[in-house]
Order: structure tokens, then sequence, then C-alpha cells
């Protein structure tokens, strides 16, 4: 078995923990937090489809990573700017 | 061992740097985690832990050759922060 493969698998496991951690912040009782929670959850799940990408060849997860990481920072911005009383 | 098979030294390299963001991303996961809700300012403890999970998938994206998103979410991961930090500090703790 590659290791690089092999690497990647460890990867994709310590996304899916740091994805459970992320949600569970999300549910706390601040806006702030919920805030925090979802940019984690954002970027961790791009990074999980751009792995899928490359294991198993499913070309279509690269291009709901790129939204996923222009947009969720850009919504994460603007609901602050709602936040704060802009 | 025989079953792991290491092709070149440069997949060797790869290996070891996505084990690291593996490595760095659970730690922030359970950094996240760990301080408790009633604890002074602890919302921008988890936004500069969050900075370091942002950091590893920034190094894992590099590392799997998607140099375009890794550089836009390394320009829009410090405003993404700035921008929860002020909004908590200007609209729910000064409330």
């Amino acid at each position: 078995m590659d290791l690089l493969l092999i690497s990647e698998y460890i990867l994709l496991a310590a996304l899916a923990i740091f994805s459970l951690a992320t949600i569970r912040i999300t549910t706390r009782k601040t806006i702030g937090m919920s805030l925090v929670g979802l940019s984690g959850l954002a970027i961790a799940v791009a990074t999980i489809l751009i792995l899928i990408k490359n294991i198993y060849g499913i070309g279509f997860c690269g291009d709901i990573a790129l939204a996923l990481i222009v947009l969720g920072p850009v919504g994460t911005i603007a609901f602050s700017k709602v936040l704060k009383g802009d | 061992m025989a079953f792991i098979e290491v092709t070149d030294p440069i997949s060797l390299v790869k290996s070891i740097l996505l084990i690291i963001c593996a490595v760095l991303v659970i730690l922030g996961g359970i950094g996240i985690l760990r301080y408790k809700d009633d604890l002074e300012r602890v919302m921008y403890a988890r936004i500069h832990i969050l900075g370091i999970a942002d950091m590893a998938c920034i190094l894992a994206l590099l590392v799997l050759g998607e140099y375009l998103l890794a550089a836009a979410y390394f320009v829009m991961a410090p405003f993404n922060a700035h921008a929860i930090a002020n909004a908590h500090y200007y609209g729910e703790e000064k409330r």
C-alpha cells in the first residue's frame, strides 16, 4: 500500500474529528461561537472534498471545495457585519 | 514494513507533510473544545486556535496540488478571523 495514500486517509480521519469538534462549537450559546465553528467547518469540509477528489478521482468535488472556500469566509464576514450592527 | 511502499522521495515528503497537517488539525480540534464557555474572553482563544487548523488545511491543500484554493484561503483567513473578533468585541461583549 502506498504511504501517500495512507497519510491521506490519516488526514481524512483527522479532518472528520475536527469537523465534529467544530459542529459542537457551533451549537454553543453565543453567535460568535457559531461563526467560529462554521468557519472551521467550511475549511475542513473543503479539504475533505479535495482529499476525496485525489483519492477517488471525483472531479466535481474540486468545484464544490472552491465554492466553499470562497463563499464560507464571505458569509462569515457578512454575518459579522450584521452582528456588529453596521 | 513490506506492505507500505514509497515510490519516490517527493511522495515521502508529501506524506510526512500530510501527517504533520493531520496532527495539527487534531490538536486544533482538541484545543477548540478544551476551554469552558464561562471563561473570560475564551472567544479570542478559539479564534486563535482556529488559525492553526486553518494554516494546517492550507498546507494540506498546497501538498495536494490545489495552489489556487490555498492562496485564496491564505488571503481570506485573516480577514475572516478579524471580522469575527471585531463583531464579538463591538456586538456581543459591549452589550
